[in-house]
Formats: structure tokens, sequence, C-alpha cells
């Protein structure tokens, strides 16, 4: 198996410098920690769709100008920016969770896991953030262009689909590629209720190996990388959407 | 009558904001009148509850403190005219603000030796230090992009104009560029300080006794379900009261600035 010599050679040269990856030969300890990266990237696939969708929504509740829709949605994206994302999780698992658990009967038929309740509060979270963004867009669009949308006869709705989100887009593009790089390190807090992500599994790894450090390096090179291409993805579609004499 | 629409969505959203300040703790406290036995309980704790809180002060304010110095170097050190101070700097900045903070807290809680021997005698390190220094690393590589931004978004004309007065590059940077950096770099660093104060609950993940500790301390105490509730809703509370008057000073400040 060449696979195995590849990982033997990587352990005996860092071992030389004094990390320790020895539990990468074995058999368990690696499937646990190859686990926690895969469930963080599943986390971060996952979470960006579902946050853009909902920072969409509550962007469109927000510029409406009904009370009614607006109101609600203000009151939570304010709560959600100014409280730890960590206190949310902890509100929603241990208290959110219980009563779907007694309103179902019993926590053996609440079909919510630890994993829902990371995918609904981080992805709520950030779409709060990119919600702010985009009406700060939408808000941006000139008065002149939506009447002239009105003009021919767009209505409300359409003026939103075809004028204002378009523009709003680009113009908060990099504020929500920020978001995006919130969100990839928000996936983190996910640790808190055991969803075994990337540091709950290298706790795991860490309390029977004591290699802190060796996993620490792997753990924030794996977050540098992570984040190097979201944010060069973010700079590709900027470029691929940018309008021929728009902006800068 | 725009005007008037106008007038009219901003006192309602006035409205609305200082409604919402206050109508968090309002439900604490009409919920806890409204059922005694549960307001004892909770008047019980808040005690302990608020020396938790004080802890999360003390470490945003800390970590911050120490942010912002190293930050502030850092940023003056990712210009400097040498490649040798340059990347390092560069490579610190970029790897530190890209780490999530859970990440760096766990790495310093958990590298770091319990205790330090300084001239012969065990200081003990606790752990509330290690999260102070697991926060400070993350807030000085944002203070330190906000420095960099600060200083190259002044004209380089006063560069030159310094210069031509005399001034060398050292006393340009103290008594002219840096002066006008700070006015610049003030939203941007009130933004970093909410975020660490929020960073500060995610050392409750370590064992450190903050608000957020304390609460899952006196709710697995007391047993009750409407005590959890109510538990974390304070938690919530306390939080959005510290926080929410930053971020709203920071928009203002912001939109001050960009009228100017």
């Amino acid at each position: 198996m060449p696979d195995f010599d590849v990982i033997d050679l990587f352990v005996s040269l860092t071992s030389r410098i004094g990390l320790n990856y020895e539990f990468l030969a074995t058999g368990y300890e690696a499937q646990i920690w190859r686990d926690g990266f895969a469930t963080t990237l599943y986390l971060i696939l996952l979470l960006i769709p579902v946050s853009l969708v909902f920072g969409l929504f509550f962007a469109a509740c927000l510029t409406s100008g009904r009370l009614w829709l607006s109101t609600p949605v203000r009151a939570f994206v304010e709560l959600t920016r100014n409280t730890p994302t960590l206190v949310q999780l902890m509100f929603s698992f241990l208290v959110l969770n219980t009563f779907v658990s007694s309103l179902v009967g019993g926590t053996q038929n609440n079909p919510l896991s630890a994993f829902f309740w990371v995918v609904a509060v981080v992805g709520l979270h950030i779409a709060a953030l990119h919600a702010e963004a985009l009406r700060a867009g939408i808000e941006a669009v000139p008065a002149a262009t939506v009447e002239a949308a009105r003009a021919i006869g767009f209505s409300q709705l359409q003026v939103l689909r075809y004028v204002e989100v378009p523009l709003a887009l680009r113009a908060s593009l990099p504020a929500i590629v920020n978001n995006l790089i919130n969100l990839v390190k928000l996936t983190t807090v996910g640790n808190a209720i055991a969803v075994s992500e990337i540091t709950y599994a290298s706790i795991m790894v860490w309390t029977q190996r004591d290699n802190v450090v060796s996993l620490m390096i792997v753990i924030l090179l794996f977050f540098s990388l992570v984040n190097l291409i979201v944010a060069r993805a973010g700079l590709w579609v900027e470029r691929k959407l940018a309008v021929p004499g728009y902006g800068l | 009558m725009m005007g008037a629409v106008l007038a009219k969505r901003g006192r309602s959203s006035h409205i609305l904001r200082n409604g919402g300040f206050v109508a968090l703790p309002l439900i604490s406290l009409i919920w806890s009148l409204a059922d005694p036995t549960l307001g004892r309980e909770l008047l019980e704790w808040v005690p302990y509850l608020a020396s938790g809180f004080m802890m999360n002060i003390l470490i945003a304010l800390s970590a911050m403190t120490l942010g912002t110095l190293v930050g502030v170097l850092f940023g003056i050190l990712a210009l400097a005219p040498f490649k040798l101070v340059r990347y390092p700097v560069a490579v610190y900045v970029q790897i530190f603000r890209n780490a999530p903070h859970l990440v760096l807290i766990f790495a310093t809680t958990y590298i770091f030796p319990f205790e330090i021997m300084i001239f012969g005698t065990y200081l003990p390190f606790p752990d509330w230090v290690k999260a102070v220094i697991g926060l400070a690393i993350p807030a000085s590589a944002y203070v330190a992009e906000i420095t960099r931004g600060a200083i190259l978004s002044i004209p380089t004309t006063q560069w030159e104009a310094a210069k031509g007065l005399g001034f060398s590059r050292n006393e340009a940077l103290r008594w002219i560029i840096l002066p006008q950096c700070l006015r610049r770099s003030l939203p941007p660093w009130m933004n970093v300080l909410a975020s660490i104060t929020m960073g500060t609950a995610l050392a409750s993940l370590v064992g450190v006794h903050e608000l957020l500790h304390a609460a899952t301390d006196a709710s697995t105490a007391v047993r009750r379900l409407d005590f959890t509730v109510i538990a974390y809703l304070v938690v919530m509370t306390a939080f959005f009261t510290l926080c929410y008057p930053i971020s709203h000073l920071t928009r203002r400040l912001e939109g001050r600035f960009n009228a100017v």
C-alpha cells in the first residue's frame, strides 16, 4: 500500500522536528480526525447557501416598507448581532430543543439533532449579517432607477428581483465575503454541543496523545486555507459579476 | 409629504430601537415577578451570575488592551521598509485573522503550562489569563490590519510635506500620520471590541468561570426548566446590554465620519 508509506514518511519526518503525528498511522484516531475535517467542510458547504437564502429573505423584509414584516426581522437582526453565537446556540439547544422534545413527546421522538441546531443558529446569525449588508446595498440603488422600473410596470417584488437585488448584491459582495469568512470560523462553536467538527475531533485525539501543538498547526493552516479559498472565490465572483462602467 | 413619511419612519425606528433595548430585561423582570418562586431563585443566583459577567468584562478589556498594543505595533511594522520585518508580520496577521477564536483559546489553554517559574518561585498561570492571550492574538491581527489600512489611507503628500518640514520618517509617523489614523480607525476598532467582547463567552468551554459558565452551573444546580430559560435569557440580556451601545455608537460614528 503506497498510501501508508507516505504517512509513515510524514510521521518520521515531522517527529525529527519534535512534532507528533503518530496517531495518523493508527486506524481509529486517524479516522476520527479525518471525519472531523469532513464534518467542518460539510458544515461550511451547507451553511453558505443557507445563510445566503435567509439573508436575502431578511433583507427583502427589512426594505419592504411594511412594519409588520420589517419590525420582527429588525428585532431579530439586532438581537443576533449583539449576543455571542455560543450563547444563542446554548439557548437554542438547551431551551428550544427541550420545548420541541416535550412537544413531540419525549427526547427519543425529537427529530432535531445537535447538527441541526448548529446549522440553524450559525446560519441565521450570518444571515442577519448578510441582511444588513444587502439592505445597505438595496438602499443605495438610485431612486431614479427604481422609479424607472415602476414606470415600465414592474411590481414591488419584480423591482426587488430584477433591479434592486442584482445591483445590491454587487455592491455588498465584499461585506458578504467577509461574513462568509466569519461563518467558516463560527462552525467551531458546534464543539460546545458535541458536534464532531474538527476542534471536537482534535480534543479526542490530543487527550490521548498529548500532541496539542502538532494538531494546532494543522488546524490553523486548514482554516487559513479554507478562508483563502473563500476570499479568492469571492474576488472571482466579484470580477465575474462586475458591470462595465458601474462602480470601481 | 416625503419628509413626513421619512420623519415618521425615523421616529418609529427610534421607538423600536429603544423599545428593543429595554424589552429583554423587561421580559426577565416581569416573568420573575409573575412567578415569585422563580423570581426568588433567580435573585439568589444573581450575585453568582454577576461575578461571572465581571470576568467577561475583565477578559474583554485585558484582551483588547494587549491586542491593541501589539496590533498597532504590528500594523506599523507591516509597512516597514524591510522585507525581513514585513513578511513575518504579514504571515502572523494572515493566519490569526483567519483562525477561529475558539481554536486560539484552545491553543493557549492547552499549550501553556498551568504554572510558570519566575525567579525560582512558581506562579500560577490561571485559565482566564490564557483566555485573555487567546483572544488578544486575533484582536492584535485585526488591529494590525486596521492600523495598516489607516496609515495607507493617509495621502502620500502628507508624508512628503512632513519630509519637507524636516521630519524624519519616524517623527512624521508619530506626529503627523498616526494622530490622523486615530479618528479613521475608531469605528473598525470598536467593531473588534464588540467581537472580542462576545468572544469571551467561548472561555466557558475551557472552564473559565464567566457568565455562560455561571448560567450553566446555576441551571444544573436548580434543575427547573423555567429557571434554565430565564438564566439564559439573563445571559443574553447582559451581553446585549453591553454590546448594543457599542455597535450603535459605531454606526453613528461611521455615519458622521462618512458625512464629513
